[in-house]
């Protein structure tokens, strides 16, 4: 393979190549401190001075955000704390990175991103058989490369059939087999979101999968960007073979049957070079299939498979790369590549020798996505306080002190029930469907908390909509009440001091101790005279519009007349409001539930830092 | 013969089919929507394009267009619009049963024809109050896209692009919000009535929606919480603000500043006297009877409110539209929806002096196929079809364009999606071609191809 004429200069694209050429290592070998000294020597030349280490606290509530998607619970934090022993941050790595945490969390990270906004091929989409499919894969450590091959070569059944949407919401149990005994292969609905658009797919697969941005090539040529139109379209010809077939044609044509069930294969036809076409597809099938190198499929047996195997080959020079600067991103806050998913000579890569470093033992460690992130998470680098100390650079493109990170939608659910711990307290009054309840509360904030991952935040990227629902919405304003079993009632009941159970509510919420300042200052709050305020009537139990769990809502501008309403107002908590004791409705009652109120609100509850 | 209790979706599935099946018989490649076959649409600027890049095919573009020179020339003129309300028509609305009947011809279908206040030009017989305000209205007849799915059609109408999983594009509510909305004003400047439109794109979420569900509903989460009066939520306000004050010294961090700054606007619209602009019970029973008592009757007040109040864009949304069966009686219970709403909006702005600074706009993702299918229904069309534009800064009194005796094609004054977004965006005295840099770090403009149709403008 040529790998040569693709760099058009520039020191990013000469360490890619460097990545490219050293797999001859068998093991991995990168140490944790061989990344802080690459660092530091950055820092030193550019004169910036780092933040102190985070301490045990902090760092323990990061990793389980960042591993896991949740933070502590308070016992563990407490436990954490007391431990004296010396790599108890390694250990408890280790510990989240085998917990089943690890496996949700990034199940619902690949799921969101793989599956992300419209699918335009809804029907035969089945979401739940995809999400099991992810969640088998991180439950097995699938190697990376394995991952990409298996999920662009799939091929197979793409669901058990039946009313699968009820699956994705836990309503009935996921499968592997359908009635009929078939074998499923969840991966096949990523290819089938974009049926009729191989464009669509080809330009997906490239910027999540090597960060290639080929797509901005559809429109027109860029006078000085390297890819052109015409490699576009040879790129999209690999995956244009590639075909639904109903399992049951009869029950797939009736209406009544809905058998969307599908079969999705390849049709190996050969290129033939004919005329150009005009239109959409057709532009796409007369084009030659090659891989962005200029690697020729048109004699390939099975052209996607061809091209699975260029893409994820140790010789590729953007696959490994491009899935450690989306890895350092999630960790660190900021890509070497920003955006993490475009990756040309024009954009400037930040210290291209540490990707490439890091790139290599990935490839090294046979693409260990939990190697990765244990190197990732035991360096200093990821170990610094987000308090700045002395000179920093103030855009921090160097990580010099922990950048601060916005919790997404599920980890703001997960954050929020972890702390008023009202898991118990939904099973119990909201009729069990667990998951279909936290999926409807999850859809009510991510329609509101629609963050770009993709992206580097610079600044805070809030609307007045989310505010207004942590404010004064029903799920927070419930939960912070003393529901038996829940958090503050367990807190109020408990025997001690004011300065205890603020302590408690502390490690509940921020993860950490309250200081002596912060003691003296909540105590006199709580204690202050105030007046209790009436219940002004009963919390609405019911949405304005009803959520029915059967996931057409999460449907933005849906197929046909369907729009989506926009889920606000859904609280599963309402009914259990009257259970409170009439003891704890007191003044002072009320100030406890208005300091778990505000730490739930306070931006060091609300972001990664 | 098709069962008649076929549902949309069904019929929009069978249509996919249909696709598949065309594809496959054309050796595995043919693109869209089989209705788009039928006018494919022509890029009349295409040789411009051709080995040039972006920005200076832009420049080129407006340079050899006189169109182009002469909506610059309009960028000066006085008459502008301040405001914009989209009808948004949701599913793809049947031109040929609104806009551009052909009563007679074999695509016409039973509905009949009237006059209106512009000589010689007739809309359908289901506009009544719509005929009598004509004179305010351009009916662009010559509309013409190629996207004939409802989520790229939706996609395109909304942001004047196809979608590109590259690229977010702002909707023509974010860009308005974005180029026309005062920072200071205490309500977002961008509402979305009834759908939640689609977002600000890469402008950024500040920029997006606020989402009502309802009409008539205040927006979500603006009221004091059960059990939370003023004097408690101010001790709540306060108890954070000690949280903040600490976290923000700590980290000095601008996007706590950042987050502080989003919840200080929150707490402002709690307290806004323009929240009265929600509430259309305060209005007239005569005034709301006008409107129509249908939730899109309301949600045209609810927009006339908030404009008056200083709301930039307000999108109302009119589901119902994706008739592949029972056509006819369905657009007609459509337009006796939108026959009192709209016509009153018109009537209502001007009475109040709005007209000549808000622009209105009537628009679907694309129009239905003229040949009648066998369930009385018509089909995704977007070859040929029909927009409206009223109000500030629009040539009224006209329709634009023309398709030929069955509807199947734009015979006159084609317009393209970038020339009607290049057209909108002059009206409201926003540069069409002032391109903005995306997260990507390439320039993306409100529209890179359009230039404004110079008939259309006051």
């Amino acid at each position: 393979m040529n790998w040569k004429h693709l760099f058009t200069g520039g020191a990013a694209m000469v360490a890619c190549f460097a990545a490219g050429t050293a797999q001859a290592q068998s093991s991995a070998t990168l140490k944790p401190a061989e990344i802080d000294h690459m660092v530091r020597a950055e820092w030193q030349k550019e004169g910036v001075v780092p933040a102190a280490p985070a301490d045990d606290a902090r760092y323990l509530r990061r990793i389980y955000l960042d591993i896991t998607g949740n933070i502590p619970p308070a016992e563990v934090v407490s436990e954490f704390l007391a431990d004296k022993s010396p790599n108890k941050r390694v250990q408890a790595v280790d510990r989240l990175l085998d917990s089943p945490g690890y496996v949700s969390n990034w199940t619902n990270y690949w799921d969101r991103t793989l599956m992300f906004g419209r699918v335009e091929q809804a029907r035969v989409v089945d979401k739940g058989a995809f999400r099991l499919w992810l969640t088998e894969q991180f439950d097995k450590n699938t190697p990376w490369n394995k991952f990409v091959y298996d999920l662009i070569t799939a091929t197979g059944q793409n669901s058990i059939g039946g009313d699968y949407r009820k699956t994705r919401l836990g309503l009935v149990p996921a499968s592997t087999t359908d009635a009929d005994g078939h074998q499923i292969n969840g991966a096949t609905n990523w290819v089938l979101r974009f049926q009729g658009k191989p464009e669509d797919l080809s330009g997906t697969a490239s910027k999540i999968f090597l960060g290639v941005q080929i797509q901005c090539a559809q429109c027109h040529d860029h006078k000085t960007e390297k890819w052109k139109q015409t490699d576009f379209r040879s790129f999209t010809a690999c995956f244009v073979n590639t075909r639904p077939q109903p399992v049951n044609p009869e029950g797939f044509r009736d209406k009544m049957l809905k058998d969307y069930r599908m079969n999705l294969v390849d049709v190996n036809r050969p290129f033939v070079p004919r005329g150009k076409k005009a239109g959409n597809a057709a532009e796409y099938a007369a084009s030659k299939p090659t891989a962005l190198d200029g690697t020729d499929f048109s004699e390939s047996a099975n052209r996607r498979q061809g091209l699975a195997q260029w893409m994820t080959a140790k010789e590729n020079p953007w696959f490994a790369e491009a899935i450690v600067n989306r890895m350092w991103s999630h960790f660190l806050g900021r890509g070497f590549v920003e955006p993490i998913d475009d990756f040309r000579p024009s954009n400037p890569t930040i210290m291209p020798d540490l990707m490439a470093r890091l790139s290599d033992d990935f490839v090294a460690s046979g693409y260990d996505m939990k190697h990765l992130i244990r190197t990732i998470c035991t360096t200093q680098v990821y170990n610094l306080s987000s308090a700045p100390a002395g000179k920093t650079d103030p855009d921090n493109t160097l990580w010099a002190r922990f950048r601060l990170k916005p919790m997404n939608p599920s980890q703001l659910v997960d954050s929020l029930v972890q702390a008023t711990n009202t898991k118990p307290a939904l099973e119990k009054y909201a009729g069990g469907n667990l998951d279909a309840i936290k999926l409807n509360v999850e859809r009510q904030f991510s329609f509101l908390f629609d963050v770009d991952e993709e992206f580097e935040q610079k600044d805070f990227e809030g609307t007045i909509p989310q505010a207004l629902l942590l404010l004064n919405g029903g799920i927070v304003n419930t939960s912070v009440t003393p529901i038996p079993g829940t958090a503050l009632a367990d807190t109020l009941t408990m025997p001690g001091t004011d300065a205890q159970k603020i302590e408690a509510l502390y490690l509940r919420t921020l993860s950490r101790k309250p200081t002596a300042t912060e003691l003296t200052k909540w105590t006199q709050f709580l204690n202050e005279p105030r007046e209790m305020v009436a219940d002004n009537g009963a919390p609405q139990a019911r949405p304005a519009q009803p959520m029915r769990p059967n996931g057409k809502a999460a449907n933005a501008a849906g197929k046909g007349g369907k729009k989506m309403q926009a889920p606000t107002g859904f609280n599963p908590l309402a009914r259990a409001a009257n259970r409170i004791d009439p003891a704890f409705k007191t003044a002072k009652g009320q100030a406890y539930e208005d300091l778990f109120w505000a730490l739930l609100n306070s931006s060091e509850f609300l972001f990664n830092h | 013969m098709k069962p008649t209790n076929i549902s949309e979706e069904e019929m929009d599935y069978l249509e996919d089919l249909e696709e598949e099946r065309v594809r496959e018989e054309n050796g595995g490649s043919c693109p869209g929507p089989v209705d788009s076959f039928a006018t494919p649409t022509l890029d009349r600027r295409g040789f411009v394009k051709v080995g040039l890049g972006g920005m200076l095919s832009l420049m080129m573009a407006q340079w050899l267009d006189p169109r182009a020179a002469m909506a610059a020339q309009q960028a000066g003129a006085p008459k502008k619009a301040k405001a914009c309300i989209l009808l948004w028509m949701n599913g793809g609305p049947s031109h040929l049963d609104t806009w551009d009947p052909k009563p007679g011809a074999a695509t016409g279908g039973p509905l009949k024809s009237i006059k209106t206040r512009i000589p010689g030009v007739e809309i359908s017989e289901h506009m009544p109050q719509i005929a009598d305000v004509a004179n305010h209205l351009a009916i662009v007849r010559g509309m013409s896209s190629k996207e004939g799915n409802h989520q790229r059609a939706q996609y395109l109408m909304h942001t004047g692009y196809s979608p590109n999983p590259t690229i977010q594009h702002p909707s023509l509510g974010g860009w308005v919000s974005e180029e026309l909305g005062d920072p200071k004003f205490d309500l977002p400047s961008f509402v979305s009535i009834s759908g939640p439109s689609l977002s600000a794109g890469f402008l950024g979420v500040q920029y997006g929606p606020l989402v009502i569900q309802q009409p008539g509903q205040p927006p979500a989460n603006v009221g004091y919480a059960p059990g939370v009066n003023m004097t408690r939520f101010d001790m709540r306000q306060n108890a954070l603000g000690m949280l903040e004050n600490e976290f923000s010294a700590e980290t000095g961090d601008i996007k706590v500043k950042g987050r502080d700054a989003v919840y200080g606007k929150a707490v402002r619209m709690m307290r806004s006297p323009h929240l009265k602009a929600f509430e259309i019970t305060d209005e007239p029973e005569a005034v709301k009877t006008a409107y129509g008592d249908t939730n899109f009757g309301r949600g045209c007040l609810m927009a006339r409110r908030l404009v008056e109040s200083g709301v930039k864009f307000v999108e109302v949304v009119l589901d119902g539209w994706d008739t592949h069966t029972d056509n006819f009686n369905r657009v007609t219970k459509q337009m006796n929806t939108y026959d009192p709403a709209m016509a009153t909006l018109i009537k209502d702005l001007e009475e109040r002096k709005l007209l000549d600074s808000t622009l209105v706009i009537w628009m679907g993702e694309f129009g239905r196929t003229p040949k009648i299918n066998g369930n009385d229904g018509r089909d995704h069309f977007p070859g040929a079809w029909s927009a409206v534009m009223a109000g500030g800064g629009v040539r009224g009194g006209q329709a634009y364009g023309q398709t030929d005796a069955e509807g199947t094609k734009v015979v006159d004054k084609q317009v393209i999606v970038p020339d009607l977004f290049a057209t909108i965006s002059t009206v409201l005295g926003m540069n069409p071609s002032k391109s903005f840099m995306t997260p990507v770090g390439r320039p993306i403009a409100i529209t890179e191809k359009g230039a404004a149709v110079k008939d259309l403008l006051a």
